[in-house]
């Protein structure tokens, strides 16, 4: 128990108690901690504003949008001023604005000295945000570290996503280290982008696109195309 | 966490017991306060549908009953059943929607609150239900005299203990309920047949003795005697019995219950 005091829960699924306020929610997170309601208040007030809710204080729970439910139940989690925060999948079905504002905030609880453990299925989120993530596949650990060194260390810089492989003669493929294939695409990888350049002559601008490997191309390295259900 | 921080304190060591399980409590509360209007309503007309249909109407036809005339006898089991009825909804379909669909549980035990804080809290707002229940029918049935013993207005505390006691079951109940359809099992099977064989409509002593021996195993039966012992400022070894009945009962299935929900939530 002493360790859920002191950690905030970000849960996949929102549980607000959707007859109650914002404010009133946030009142009774504050009173399973223990915090008087006069001490909870300018913390709440700290917190919505921290989150941008401010105006919505006063609302109930049914007439949040999903993006706002899931800023209310980071400033849930952090009602108790957490050491560690936990988050699972904090982002999931949020449009980009609510994305990067969130991502924006993590950074700033990162910066204040919360430790933060994320869970996440997008490679993006987890780029972005981890000093040291580990790529998990059925229950395993499949790789450990720095993401930015992860990706260095790991996958080939450059990549060409091929909208037309039919167009791909072969003998254009020779500068590349690796290809993956699926039904409509060819992904192509290689050390240097000057092979990646000549690979693509002939090509039209919508058959290809040329960009630096990801996080996300090495979830996919590493723990292959298959769906995993 | 930022040095615009305006909070004063936040204490550095988890709440104690006693506060984690009011706060699950005051949670409760504020909920069901929302629609206090249509929550708060029905258990002040309920009685009195009671006792002019059953009380008044079927009366007539019943003489008295151990010297006492039907509407009385009835008027004084009548303040149990509501608290029966709400400490059961509250703690089978209510519990169930927390659990399964809400899933309200899940970030009350993220905070400092245990699985055991918060079915001890549900169970303690549950008895206060059944308090405020008893009572709201004793402030319909007192102005038409129908409570003779002073000791009557006292009778509502075993609405809080009816309370509790429902509530240990209905969480029990609802610890094996996989699919919200199973509790009609237990309403039909179980509550309802309680109603009718506790002793609130008619005297246990009218029934066949293996009936009588079943009825002293419900619940309720107990729970009603410690109304009437109020009401008629009538206190015996069959009340006692009933008290330590309800003790007992609580205690154990509430244990049970809380264990097994502990399991179910925890895996």
């Amino acid at each position: 128990m002493d360790i859920k005091y002191l950690s905030g829960i970000v849960p996949q699924e929102n549980n607000l108690d959707l007859e109650l306020s914002v404010l009133n929610n946030l009142l009774i997170y504050a009173r399973f901690y223990g915090i008087k309601k006069n001490d909870a208040l300018p913390r709440i007030e700290y917190l919505l504003d921290f989150m941008e809710l401010t105006e919505k204080k006063d609302s109930k729970i049914r007439t949040l949008s999903g993006g706002m439910q899931r800023r209310l139940i980071i400033a849930r989690a952090l009602i108790n001023k957490p050491k560690l925060l936990i988050l699972d999948e904090p982002t999931t079905g949020l449009d980009p604005q609510v994305r990067q504002l969130i991502w924006d905030k993590m950074r700033q609880l990162k910066n204040d000295g919360v430790t933060i453990l994320l869970c996440t299925h997008y490679m993006d989120e987890a780029y972005q945000l981890s000093d040291s993530l580990i790529i998990m596949h059925n229950g395993k650990k499949v790789l450990e570290g720095n993401p930015i060194s992860l990706v260095k260390d790991n996958i080939e810089p450059w990549v060409m996503e091929v909208n037309t492989p039919d167009k791909m003669a072969d003998t254009r493929l020779q500068g590349a280290q690796r290809i993956e294939r699926t039904y409509s695409r060819m992904m192509i990888y290689a050390d240097h982008i000057d092979e990646l350049n000549q690979a693509a002559k002939g090509l039209e601008d919508r058959d290809y696109m040329l960009r630096q490997s990801n996080l996300e191309d090495l979830f996919l390295k590493t723990t292959g195309r298959n769906l995993n259900e | 966490m930022n040095s615009t921080l305006t909070v004063r304190k936040i204490k550095s060591h988890p709440p104690s017991l006693v506060s984690r399980v009011l706060s699950v409590w005051f949670r409760h509360y504020r909920v069901y306060t929302q629609n206090l209007i249509s929550n708060g309503f029905p258990p002040f007309l309920e009685p009195l549908f009671f006792l002019a249909g059953i009380g008044l109407g079927l009366g007539r036809y019943v003489g008295l009953i151990d010297g006492t005339p039907y509407v009385i006898f009835l008027a004084s089991g009548i303040m149990a059943p509501p608290a029966m009825f709400t400490a059961t909804f509250e703690c089978t379909f209510g519990t169930f929607i927390r659990l399964v669909f809400d899933k309200n549980y899940d970030g009350m035990i993220s905070s400092s609150i245990t699985v055991r804080d918060l079915f001890a809290g549900e169970m303690l707002f549950a008895g206060t239900k059944g308090l405020v229940f008893s009572a709201s029918v004793l402030c319909v049935i007192y102005p038409f005299k129908l409570i003779s013993s002073p000791l009557g207005l006292l009778a509502p505390i075993g609405g809080f203990f009816t309370g509790l006691m429902f509530a240990a079951l209905g969480l029990f109940i609802t610890s094996f309920v996989k699919n919200i359809n199973h509790f009609n099992f237990y309403f039909t099977g179980v509550v309802t047949p309680m109603f009718f064989f506790s002793g609130l409509v008619f005297p246990l002593d009218s029934l066949p003795p293996y009936l009588q021996h079943t009825a002293e195993i419900l619940p309720l039966t107990h729970s009603i005697r410690f109304f009437r012992a109020f009401c008629f400022n009538h206190f015996d070894s069959q009340f006692a019995f009933s008290c330590f009945y309800i003790i007992i009962f609580t205690a154990v299935v509430g244990i049970l219950a809380i264990r097994r929900l502990e399991k179910r939530i925890i895996s």
